[in-house]
């Protein structure tokens, strides 16, 4: 059974691309076909961690149909049982990718046949960032220990959710439901999931009962990383607890990830941080971040594109 | 999806239970002030200067409410006669205090002497025919005691750990990765430490005879580069 694991974080430079790298290689070191798929689209990099310097094959040949099939563009990296799909030589207009290409490739990841598939994602809340979390229940957000990131993670996953709120909806009922909500709760309401849901729920019980059910076989995680000596280690479930007491998002604390200097290092010189600084804290905090994630497998969700 | 935070009653605000004592009540109310301050990190850019504002108001409340023992009796009144039921969970059984004093305490059977990890590992050492094996040639590589201390089920790690010696510098003893060890006089400590964390006596004689096979193995490699 194919897990997908999607990561995000909301802000840029939180670790997203490191992490990805990292739990693909401790994975595909427990014998599994792992699969990562750059999409981060318009500013990739995964190649550049996983030292795939020139990759002759990339996403947009597939976008571009140069390419029918995606396993097509999958290219093998130094790492055995780990694979990648670059996206180091797309067109410069990637970033903008238009509605149904998305659906054409979240319909081929989604038949992909490997272990683990895990899609680097870039920053942001656009349409393309939530759909590709929204291709499976499980998801990994990620932030560092600073009010910037924090603010960032909140939005994204309301973001996440008002999104799957709004694949339930065509556009006149969403307006309808809009004016419904603000002249329920006041204005600045339609920003809150849980205000929308309660009108919902009301309104449209069928659709409420099955948004209800999807939201609550949603795993997503909560990695907090770059966590310095002198942060607070408890951060990471206080995140968590306040945004199930406040939003009513249930969302998992996977773990912290120390902050190391080394870490720089390694990617400038363009080697595996775990191989190099193996018995570093960060790395003993990464592997225990994979035995996590690998003993919380989850089927993946069917997606619902009209 | 979710209660307003304004509904909630006191103990669900403040995350206690509703026979907690009352030292519990205060940690709770800092915890809540951690993340509810207006420079705290965890709650930053969640909610707005009055939500903000309320939700402080509110758990002040609860907690001058809670830790006053008249108001919370009121409390819990009030709240049972809204029909809340409260004490979900059993109450642990009331402890009585021991005194450290009492020599007779103890009535069970004699109880023997807790094997120490040294005392286990000696045990060990003695039992295995494996380990006696490799010991009794005349000369020991560093795979041999690899061997010896994959035998033992002993890491790397813990041994560098208790000696103080480089992790790298083990792994080349035991590789046999002879160029890169360091100079004698400091190697013959590093297998003495190493010999005597894995409790192999006599370490000095053993460590002789680990010095031996590096002699030979290194004329050898010698030859073979050349």
């Amino acid at each position: 059974m194919t897990q997908i694991w999607p990561i995000g974080g909301g802000k840029g430079g939180s670790g997203k691309s490191f992490l990805t790298s990292s739990l693909g290689r401790l994975l595909a070191a427990f014998d599994k076909k792992t699969l990562l798929v750059d999409l981060d689209l318009g500013s990739a990099n995964l190649h550049t961690m996983l030292d795939v310097p020139y990759p002759e094959k990339c996403f947009s040949d597939y976008v571009q149909k140069r390419v029918s099939r995606l396993e097509d563009i999958v290219l093998e990296t130094p790492v055995p049982n780990l694979y990648i799909i670059s996206g180091a030589r797309d067109s410069l207009d990637i970033a903008n990718l238009p509605y149904e290409q998305k659906v054409r490739t979240l319909k081929a990841i989604a038949k992909l046949d490997y272990d683990w598939i895990f899609l680097d994602l870039g920053a942001g809340t656009s349409f393309n960032i939530l759909d590709f979390f929204l291709i499976s229940q499980n998801s990994i957000f990620i932030t560092t220990p600073e009010p910037t990131s924090i603010e960032n993670v909140y939005r994204l996953v309301r973001a996440v959710y008002f999104r799957r709120i709004r694949q339930y909806f065509n556009v006149t009922e969403f307006k309808a439901l809009e004016e419904k909500v603000v002249a329920q709760y006041g204005e600045g309401s339609f920003n809150k999931p849980d205000s929308i849901m309660r009108v919902i729920k009301t309104s449209h019980p069928k659709k409420g009962t099955l948004l209800e059910n999807d939201f609550n076989s949603f795993k997503f995680k909560l990695v907090l990383n770059q966590l310095r000596k002198q942060n607070n280690i408890a951060l990471g479930p206080q995140i968590c607890k306040i945004m199930e007491k406040h939003l009513g998002f249930h969302v998992e604390f996977a773990g912290n990830v120390a902050f190391d200097d080394r870490v720089h290092d390694a990617i400038c010189q363009r080697v595996s941080f775990l191989e190099r600084y193996p018995y570093t804290r960060t790395a003993y905090d990464l592997r225990e971040l994979s035995k996590n994630i690998a003993q919380s497998g989850n089927q993946q969700m069917l997606l619902r594109y009209s | 999806m979710k209660k307003d935070f304004a509904k909630l009653n006191y103990y669900e605000m403040l995350d206690v239970s509703p026979d907690a004592a009352f030292f519990e009540i205060r940690h709770a109310y800092n915890a809540a002030l951690q993340v509810y301050a207006h420079d705290s990190i965890v709650s930053y850019s969640l909610f707005s200067l009055e939500e903000r504002k309320k939700i402080l108001d509110l758990l002040e409340k609860a907690y001058l409410t809670l830790i006053n023992a008249q108001e919370r009796k009121k409390y819990d009144n009030e709240l049972a006669q809204a029909g809340v039921a409260l004490h979900g969970g059993k109450k642990a059984p009331a402890q009585v205090p021991k005194s450290i004093y009492d020599i007779k305490r103890w009535t069970g059977p004699a109880v023997s002497p807790k094997k120490t990890n040294k005392i286990i590992l000696r045990e060990s050492v003695e039992e295995s025919e494996k380990i006696r094996g490799i010991l009794s040639k005349p000369e020991i590589s560093g795979s041999d005691l690899k061997e010896i201390r994959n035998e033992l089920g002993v890491p790397l790690e813990k041994i560098t750990q208790e000696t103080r010696v480089l992790l790298d510098y083990l792994v080349c003893i035991e590789e046999n990765k002879i160029n890169r060890l360091p100079a004698e006089a400091f190697l013959k400590g590093f297998v003495k430490a190493y010999l005597k964390s894995l409790c192999l006596e006599p370490a000095d004689e053993i460590c002789a005879r680990y010095v031996r096979w590096l002699e030979s193995a290194g004329k050898t490699g010698q030859a073979e580069e050349k």
